[in-house]
């Protein structure tokens, strides 16, 4: 009787009963349940805020234990704390002072932690994935020399050259064109139908309760 | 709604449910097609943790809250198979995040695979870790735990676009044993070169079927493999009265 209890109730009262009120909400013209879908996914969002302060404090645990026992690359763990910390700052102060010129001057301290440190750095660190995969091409000849390998490379090299304006090789690009609209896109129905056939099928486990990941009854 | 999707939708959980009812506690456990990304990967992931190095699980950037929901719910099965065996041999795995909405999941399953193994005390709570919400900061950190964490099998799984290059990336200079799953087109683009142990599209979502002994998900595969049939033939039905109909 308590293993039933342990079992359903949590799972029908927090997963079976809500999805299947958000999928009518979506699935009914019903007003009741679009209401009752909106509430439910607004409550959704604010727990998921409540995650981000989870996730601060595990940042919080997991670099200040390493800056605490001096572990490797422990000088980075204090930066990504003080930074942390800092960014955290301007939007605090915002909703403590309302003098419109202090606001005003948080706001572009604020503008400005994103358009001189934050998206530099995020488009830095885009910019590595080009060499990656670059140097993934150059690894895959070395340790996989298959036919499959071959073939890989040659499409992604047409497909690139295909993209630039040469003068005199604009077959490329209809080559190009042709690799990605037949092959390419069938290619791509054929997972994508997969993909949501994985989905809607994961998403029934849950439902059902068959598959329980936040419990271990 | 579209009524196609509807009725997709009910034949869908009208197959799970009677397969389930039928085969999910009784019977033979239903036959699967076993796949080459998830053959030996205990194995695998026990030889890493008994040459005394740890496993590092990358789940990406989805969360719980979001389009990528059912995918991280799918990369977490990852977590759930592979945590009981790295437990035992005393090796810590390392879980990484890109949404604070998985890690408390993520928590408790390597929690509940050191509750099981009789060892609730060597659980570390930091052994999941929440690096970045953005994707392509979160697959630099995720890379830096790759590469420096003294990794011996780098599992990457979940919700990723091309910036998965990354952790593979680091994976592949440290010589550690790779395996990847990603319903990403961009994602499995870059992954393709990196590993050759690479779960592509769907077979993301039969993790749970393909790693463990559950009969559930075994049963969920089935029903997955019955309703593509039938997607194929109304596909080809389709086109095949479309021409009739041309001519």
């Amino acid at each position: 009787m308590t293993k039933l209890i342990r079992r359903w109730i949590p799972s029908l009262l927090f997963a079976t009963l809500p999805g299947l009120t958000v999928l009518a909400g979506y699935l009914s013209p019903d007003p009741v349940l679009g209401y009752l879908r909106d509430r439910l996914v607004e409550g959704a969002v604010i727990v998921a805020a409540f995650a981000f302060l989870l996730g601060a404090f595990n940042i919080l645990r997991v670099h200040g234990g390493k800056i605490g026992h001096r572990e490797q690359g422990w000088p980075y763990s204090l930066v990504l704390l003080i930074a942390m910390m800092v960014a955290w700052i301007p939007p605090l102060l915002q909703s403590l002072v309302q003098r419109p010129q202090v606001q005003e001057t948080l706001d572009d301290v604020t503008h400005a932690l994103f358009n001189y440190v934050i998206g530099p750095a995020g488009a830095s660190l885009a910019a590595l994935v080009v060499f990656t995969l670059t140097l993934s091409a150059f690894r895959l000849m070395r340790v996989r020399r298959s036919a499959g390998a071959v073939l890989f490379l040659l499409i992604v090299a047409l497909v690139l050259l295909g993209s630039a304006p040469f003068i005199g090789l604009e077959w490329l690009a209809n080559v190009r064109d042709w690799i990605i609209n037949v092959p390419g896109m069938a290619g791509m129905r054929g997972l994508l139908l997969g993909v949501a056939l994985g989905t809607v099928i994961t998403a029934l486990r849950v439902l059902f309760t068959s598959h329980r990941p936040h419990s271990e009854f | 709604m579209d009524v196609g999707a509807i009725l997709l939708l009910i034949l869908s959980a009208l197959i799970l449910a009677v397969l389930l009812i039928l085969r999910g506690r009784k019977g033979p456990r239903p036959k699967i097609r076993p796949l080459p990304a998830f053959r030996d990967l205990w194995e695998e992931a026990g030889y890493a943790a008994e040459s005394g190095g740890a496993v590092h699980i990358a789940l990406g950037g989805g969360g719980l809250n979001g389009e990528d929901a059912i995918t991280s719910l799918a990369a977490l099965q990852v977590v759930e198979a592979l945590a009981d065996t790295v437990v035992s041999y005393h090796a810590p795995p390392v879980v990484t995040v890109g949404d604070p909405t998985l890690a408390p999941l993520a928590e408790d399953a390597l929690r509940r695979a050191y509750e099981r193994n009789g060892i609730p005390e060597l659980y570390d709570p930091s052994s999941v870790r929440f690096v970045a919400p953005t994707p392509v900061a979160y697959a630099a950190g995720a890379a830096h735990v790759a590469a420096t964490e003294h990794i011996t099998a780098n599992m990457i799984g979940g919700a990723f676009g091309a910036e998965v290059s990354l952790i593979a990336d680091a994976g592949a200079q440290q010589d550690q044993t790779q395996l990847a799953a990603a319903a990403d087109l961009r994602a499995l683009g870059a992954l393709y070169p990196a590993t050759d142990r690479l779960a592509v599209g769907e077979e993301l979502y039969t993790a749970g079927a393909q790693m463990t002994d559950e009969r559930r998900y075994a049963v969920s595969l089935v029903a997955q493999d019955i309703l593509r049939v039938i997607l194929v033939l109304a596909i080809l039905g389709t086109a095949g009265l479309a021409i009739l109909g041309g001519w």
